[in-house]
């Protein structure tokens, strides 16, 4: 070859590369994919889903630029493929983007929130005072009744709420209702749980913020409100999350947790480990 | 069960713990570190229970806890801005009696395994 190139010698070079790298089939893709999969050694840095887990935050404070419509529906076909039992997805969603109708929900909350402080909260009345030894015993049969609902870390919450210190929907641009279709398989509650988790992880890829709303279904104290927004029977609101762009940086640094107990099982053995 | 009795909620895992007694209702304290805190306010912003405040003259602002600390979840929202990682809280809530955590181990960042 000469040192000047032909248009004749560029074909063969052209070719040679074709004969170096050849496209590749659709089982060598195949194959790639399950080596990517299988291919983890113990220690392997984390990948793109562990990471979006490990850096998730509840967010409660965003930018008030509005997200998006096409993250929102991005988001949302995330959830659309969202395990259920018995493959019943019992869940249906109410975007809400408009901030006089959150308003509105968030003062429907907070209304709630005071009379539930008024009528509840012991620790407003002096030890030793004949008012917080009524609440007090008040409050305590409802606690036995329904020991989630008055679990001592919302009613501090409840009690910000009812001040103004703390915003139920923190503010955010946009607030996603998961309505739960009480006809659901089993414990349609779980799969609101799972569908959410799909909601909250795909927003976390995205580089947005979430945070669920359990206070959402105070909603439901509000028929009107519930009637306008448009949830009806068989459907029931179960859960919010709120979306928006995260103020800071989040996802700066991961925290450290407890470890939870796990009872391991194996060849006959059990171990406790954590 | 209306007791306020501390003592007498150790020996009843059902009691209810008292809200508003730090020997009942135990919400941790965060640790800062005021060398790695340079006042940027990121942790006061993103305190879910508003217990953070800054304090100290403009040009050195420095976080501190608020007098009541009722109400950290641990959730760690200030450490996970901290650039500095200067704030953290290093321990779960916990309560006295009926809901008094179980089945747990120490804090721990993300191990690999």
């Amino acid at each position: 070859m000469t040192d000047t190139l032909d248009l004749e010698d560029l074909e063969a070079l052209e070719n040679l590369e074709c004969e170096v790298e050849p496209e590749e089939t659709k089982a060598d893709r195949t194959a790639r994919r399950r080596t990517a999969i299988h291919d983890i050694e113990p220690g392997a840095d984390w990948n793109d889903v562990e990471h979006a887990m490990l850096t998730r935050r509840s967010i409660r404070r965003f930018k008030g630029r509005q997200v998006p419509e096409f993250m929102i529906r991005r988001i949302l076909e995330m959830a659309r493929f969202a395990p259920s039992q018995g493959n019943c997805q019992p869940w249906s969603f109410i975007v809400i983007r408009d901030k006089a109708m959150i308003a509105e929900m968030e003062q429907s909350c907070v209304a709630v929130c005071k009379g539930m402080t008024a009528s509840v909260d012991y620790t407003h009345y002096p030890q030793g005072s004949a008012e917080r030894a009524a609440i007090l015993e008040n409050t305590q049969k409802l606690n036995r009744a329904s020991p989630n609902s008055f679990h001592p870390v919302p009613m501090t919450a409840i009690k910000s709420i009812a001040n103004g210190r703390f915003a139920v929907f923190h503010k955010a641009p946009t607030v996603i209702l998961i309505l739960k279709d009480t006809r659901g398989v089993g414990v349609p509650e779980v799969d609101i749980g799972v569908v959410g988790t799909n909601i909250v992880l795909a927003a976390q890829s995205l580089g947005l913020g979430t945070c669920w709303i359990g206070f959402a279904r105070l909603l439901n104290s509000n028929p009107p409100f519930l009637e306008r927004l448009g949830v009806a029977p068989p459907f029931e609101l179960a859960e919010a999350i709120c979306v928006g762009y995260p103020i800071g940086n989040p996802t700066q640094q991961t925290v450290a947790r407890q470890t939870h107990q796990i009872i391991w099982w194996e060849d006959g053995e059990q171990q406790i480990l954590h | 069960m209306t007791s306020e009795s501390g003592a007498k909620a150790i020996v009843d895992p059902d009691h209810l713990p008292i809200w508003d007694d730090p020997a009942q209702a135990m919400y941790r304290q965060v640790t800062i570190d005021l060398d790695k805190c340079d006042g940027c306010k990121l942790c006061v912003v993103v305190c879910p229970a508003n217990l953070l405040e800054l304090f100290g003259p403009k040009d050195n602002l420095k976080v501190r806890l608020k007098g009541d600390v009722t109400g950290c979840m641990s959730c760690n929202n200030c450490f996970a801005v901290c650039a500095g990682q200067g704030v953290f809280a290093t321990e779960p809530y916990d309560f006295v009696g009926f809901y008094a955590q179980k089945r747990i181990g120490a804090f721990a960042q993300p191990r690999k395994f």
